[in-house]
């Protein structure tokens, strides 16, 4: 028995051993592929997910609509707890008076979304949120939409009120946007009265942290971020958000965009943004910086 | 051991990247967007090294490196590294689980975490050395602690439900062979 055992197993362990050799040579060269040409890997990376997650699209929908229904179904258990100890009638005063606040809030929202003043130049197309980044490291979602609907790389997106991100990776069927708060996330932006100019840094947190900001002191917080056309990144003029204080002393983004309700989302058709086609293309300038054009940022914060 | 047969062996090899799928649906589920303080356990490691440990032939190499790869790319984690890392670690667990399987629970338990802070630190030793942003510390120290806690949740599931437990000395597979 013992020496079958052996015989059986000296046959088979080399074969087994050569397979983990072969398939820990691929994954490395994958790895290394991916940190020398990444631009190919991350299309290789949307491809892939273009042909698994629509997939599971067909489940997802269901589960997350039962996952909600189950939260809201909670809810309206806790707010009948509380109602119970009041009396009657004034139970169904609450009930109205949630209808009626309910109400007053779309109403808000509607009229906010009407307020909202996008470049004529800019149309846009609404997408569904298929899925999250499912990592908690990374803040990324997948919407529905791809280069079949002639949706690009470094395109925005919005929610009704406020920009959510950025599209970073297309594939036929679906892109993903980077969101504002993933740490690697930089938006150029400029905030309002005083048209100071800085970055929206990610950094995984729920409200991003204002960097590079020239003189604070003109900062106060209440005041509104709106995105500039710096570098090409983003259209100029779309809302980010309000500046905020934390404990800290560190100004901070409080977003527009509801991140905590994010079903549809708004990409923004813009011809004039960039195309990321070679590997250093957004980083290093097109002519060199011996032509010696003068920084034109104060000029260009008048007409902001 | 009818609980050996070729049958069974097949079955649970298949059961492994349907769990695998499963994990990840759950995970891709747009539940929340908002970042979160709190991250959760990495079941997927957790799930490959308890059966690496408990049944090493249930989960062959290739499916290991197949499905982690998946998870990689749909993570958006940087592609193939965690991979790697993981197989070569659930081959050392598979060499390692004859002598554990003969210990007690603790000791199962023990080397599966010091496996997984080998490669945890591997990763993040590798991530800086190549300068990809490795995201926070903290989160990662949490997500370790979490894996390492829900590791005998992880091996009591497949003991309950789908029968996986340790083989004991003297079992042998359908061919004969000394699990």
């Amino acid at each position: 028995m013992a020496s079958d055992r052996s015989n059986t197993e000296d046959f088979a362990t080399p074969l087994k051993r050569l397979l983990v050799v072969i398939l820990c040579l691929v994954l490395l060269a994958i790895f290394l592929i991916w940190r020398i040409d990444s631009p190919r890997v991350e299309r290789f990376r949307s491809q892939v997910i273009d042909s698994v997650v629509p997939n599971m699209d067909w489940a997802m929908a269901p589960v997350t609509g039962t996952i909600k229904l189950v939260r809201d179904l909670q809810s309206y258990q806790r707010l009948s707890e509380q109602n119970e100890e009041l009396r009657r009638e004034l139970r169904r005063m609450t009930a109205w008076k949630e209808a009626a606040l309910q109400l007053e809030q779309e109403n808000a929202k509607l009229r906010d979304l009407n307020n909202v003043r996008l470049d004529p130049r800019l149309t846009y197309i609404t997408a569904v949120v298929l899925a999250d980044s499912g990592s908690p490291f990374r803040q990324s979602i997948l919407i529905n939409v791809g280069s079949r609907d002639g949706i690009v790389d470094g395109w925005a997106t919005m929610d009704g009120i406020g920009v959510v991100g950025r599209v970073s990776g297309v594939g036929r069927n679906t892109a993903r946007v980077i969101l504002l708060t993933d740490a690697t996330s930089r938006i150029p932006a400029v905030i309002q009265p005083s048209g100071q100019r800085a970055l929206i840094v990610g950094d995984n947190t729920s409200a991003p942290p204002i960097d590079f900001l020239e003189d604070p002191g003109l900062v106060r917080p209440g005041d509104r971020i709106v995105t500039t056309g710096d570098g090409e990144v983003f259209p100029p003029g779309l809302l980010i958000g309000q500046v905020a204080e934390d404990p800290g002393g560190r100004l901070r983004v409080r977003l527009a965009a509801d991140y905590e309700r994010l079903e549809f989302l708004r990409v923004l058709r813009d011809h004039g943004a960039r195309r990321v086609s070679n590997p250093a293309g957004l980083i290093l300038p097109e002519a060199l910086p011996d032509a010696g054009e003068p920084p034109v940022a104060e000029a260009e914060g008048g007409d902001g | 051991m009818a609980d050996n047969s070729p049958g069974r062996l097949w079955t649970m090899r298949a059961l492994y990247p349907g769990i695998a799928l499963l994990v990840i649906f759950v995970h891709l589920l747009p539940m929340q967007i908002t970042p979160s303080r709190l991250a959760g356990p990495d079941l997927l490691t957790a799930l490959t090294f308890a059966w690496c440990l408990r049944r090493p032939a249930y989960v062959p190499a290739l499916a290991i490196a197949g499905v982690m790869l998946l998870a990689d790319l749909l993570f958006q984690r940087p592609p193939a590294l965690w991979a790697l890392l993981v197989l070569l670690a659930s081959e050392f667990l598979k060499r390692r689980g004859r002598h554990v399987r003969e210990n007690t629970f603790v000791a199962e338990w023990l080397t599966f975490a010091a496996t997984l802070l080998t490669i945890t630190l591997l990763y993040q030793a590798l991530l800086a050395l190549l300068i990809i942003s490795p995201g926070m510390v903290s989160l990662t120290v949490m997500q370790y602690g979490m894996t390492v806690m829900v590791y005998p949740i992880i091996a009591a599931l497949s003991y309950l439900a789908l029968g996986l437990r340790r083989a004991t000395p003297g079992e042998y597979d359908h061919q004969g062979r000394t699990l």
